[in-house]
């Protein structure tokens, strides 16, 4: 069973929006996959759904061949979840609110203890292992909860955000471990975020996400194909007195000549372009003094999907994610 | 076997924020300390012998003021159910204070959810009964091992306590917090807002504990208020605990320490069940 975790036409209304409207995606065993959206795309709605926090309105969420409703319990067996809130218990210790997960999650004793000790190494919180909480820095608690949702040595890791609000060492910190865990343990890895890098860094496959529907998912680069313009960029060393080079490169979508000995290719996939370039260049005893392509980023993915930049809705505001229920006034 | 683990985890859990928070223990034994001097002391000296010599209308004949004395000390003995003013209000403060502690941290869930901790319980691979159990039976034994501290603390006040009966008593209490602790649980499961927490608190604890006999029997009290008392779980183990920790029965006629001790276990299996019942539906959405 390669597909471990099965999500089909998932629909997670609340009162007055629709949060998830008919999110389908399957994950295999073994890889890291990335749901990519602004805030409010209903990214964590979807993980809370997996991790059995909320009930659906209506579609099937399997996890490791378990229904999310009916089997809950089954799937808290499996998975390790890093919420985008904090959730650590700030008025004890590191140590103890390892000890009370490990100790929730079926660990005692001296195995449990000997977990915690290797994992607050990992996460190089062992000399912090006895204080507090509350006096944590960001950064801190984030690779705590990390190590904490790896104690039970779950199956499925489960990491909402994992760099929100996080400084730059600390993010590549958490997207080493991250990467260890896929190479160490062959765990399976689900993290939403809304940061392009970070999915592009660490996901194998990446669902776009926005208000409530998956717009598109594949690998980076096959998102990034979608577009097809990629552009080369080749210099050449000597300029022939030909200055109508781009006769020779026909196979390309749009070629122009820019300033000095540089030539602008437009193409649809610049990895299957490129070598038929040099080709081209070294049958007419030319030769590459640079050459670079551009491909879109995930950004123009985005933009061409929804008509707007990823960045400019984030500043959007959310749906928003805790409610207010019936307050006492 | 997992599911003790997560039981005593919880209980584990609940125990030792409660240690870390040392102001918070000097406070919860600091608290009903004050109740007990200055509004025992204080009303003690009312309802005593001693005050009433000087009364207007007590004529100045010491054969007669002494039968009236005698009289008047008997009426009050009999209304605070056998022994004086201090005894009986001490020992109502006892599970005044107990009942207040159970409440509060049976509405601090709403704490955990503030804070995240709830969502790490509701994702525990434990049974979410087992997680909530455990968390209330921890809470429980806080508000017992506080309440054991107060009667310690009383015994400056009154040479009245039944030391040999105090771990019944205390059984008593425990038995009562896990029931409050458990509706306080309830509520702040299915209510989220933080700015009435005060007020439910408030809303509730004090008019539960006005009418329990706490402060004054329930036997005295109108017709409504004594109606809602036989309602009050807190009536039967102000009752209870005050039977055997000072020897009193200050209470409606059919009240005994058994009783007491069926209705206080029904109402707390009722609150445990609805607990559970609860927290096994909750979600992240509430």
């Amino acid at each position: 069973m390669s597909e471990i975790i099965v999500v089909e036409n998932l629909v997670k209304r609340f009162k007055d929006v629709v949060a998830v409207n008919g999110v389908s995606f399957t994950i295999k065993k073994g890889e890291i996959f990335a749901l990519l959206g602004p805030n409010g795309a209903g990214k964590t709605t979807t993980i809370h759904i997996i991790a059995t926090l909320l009930r659906p309105t209506s579609g099937i969420v399997l996890v490791a061949g378990y229904d999310a409703v009916k089997n809950a319990d089954e799937v808290r067996k499996r998975i390790g979840v890093v919420f985008q809130d904090p959730s650590l218990d700030n008025q004890l210790s590191a140590y103890d609110n390892m000890y009370i997960h490990g100790r929730l999650n079926g660990l005692r004793g001296r195995e449990l203890h000997e977990k915690i000790t290797k994992l607050l190494e990992l996460v190089e919180l062992k000399e912090y292992a006895h204080k507090k909480v509350m006096y944590f820095s960001g950064g801190m608690r984030r690779r705590l909860e990390i190590a904490r949702s790896l104690l039970h040595e779950p199956e499925i890791l489960i990491l909402d955000e994992p760099t929100i609000g996080l400084d730059p060492q600390s993010r590549a910190k958490i997207w080493d471990y991250i990467k260890y865990l896929k190479k160490e343990f062959n765990m399976t890895i689900l993290m939403t975020t809304h940061y392009m890098d970070e999915a592009e860094e660490l996901a194998h496959r990446i669902a776009i996400m926005d208000k409530g529907k998956v717009l598109a998912m594949g690998t980076a680069e096959e998102l990034k194909s979608m577009l097809g313009q990629d552009v080369i960029y080749v210099t050449l060393k000597k300029i022939s007195d030909d200055n109508n080079l781009c006769k020779l490169f026909d196979f390309v979508k749009a070629c122009s000549m820019l300033d000095g000995n540089r030539l602008e290719l437009v193409v649809d996939d610049a990895s299957k372009a490129l070598p038929e370039v040099f080709r081209v260049v070294s049958l007419n005893s030319l030769q590459v003094a640079e050459a670079s392509y551009r491909r879109p980023t995930l950004n123009e993915v985005f933009l061409h999907l929804t008509g707007r930049e990823l960045r400019d809705s984030l500043e959007q505001p959310s749906v928003p994610q805790r409610r207010r229920v019936r307050g006492f006034r | 076997m997992s599911s003790s683990d997560a039981f005593a985890s919880m209980i584990y859990r609940q125990l030792k924020r409660w240690w870390n928070n040392r102001s918070r223990v000097v406070m919860t034994v600091l608290n009903p300390l004050l109740w007990m001097v200055f509004l025992g002391l204080g009303w003690g000296g009312i309802f005593s012998p001693q005050s009433i010599p000087t009364a207007p209308g007590i004529p100045n004949m010491p054969s007669v003021a002494d039968v009236i004395v005698k009289a008047i000390e008997n009426y009050f003995k009999q209304l605070f159910g056998g022994v004086d003013y201090v005894t009986f209000m001490i020992t109502g403060i006892v599970v005044m204070s107990a009942f207040i502690a159970s409440f509060i941290s049976g509405i601090s869930v709403i704490w955990d959810k503030q804070f995240g901790f709830l969502k790490e319980t509701l994702v525990a691979s434990a049974p979410r009964s087992v997680v909530i159990l455990g968390r209330i039976v921890g809470d429980g034994i806080v508000a017992a091992i506080q309440s054991l501290l107060i009667v310690l603390v009383s015994l400056l006040l009154t040479n009245n306590i039944n030391l040999i009966n105090t771990p019944i008593a205390i059984l008593y209490v425990f038995i009562m917090t896990l029931g409050f602790t458990a509706l306080g649980t309830t509520i702040s499961l299915k209510f989220s807002s933080m700015e009435g927490f005060q007020m439910v608190v408030n809303l509730i604890t004090m008019p539960l504990i006005f009418m329990s006999g706490v402060f004054y029997p329930p036997t005295t009290m109108p017709e409504w208020m004594k109606w809602i008392a036989k309602f009050n779980p807190l009536t039967y183990s102000v009752h209870a605990v005050r039977y055997w920790l000072a020897g009193a029965n200050a209470g409606f006629e059919y009240m005994n320490p058994l009783t007491d001790l069926a209705i206080l276990i029904a109402f707390t299996s009722l609150m445990l069940v609805t607990a559970v019942k609860t927290f096994e539906k909750t979600t992240v959405e509430d």
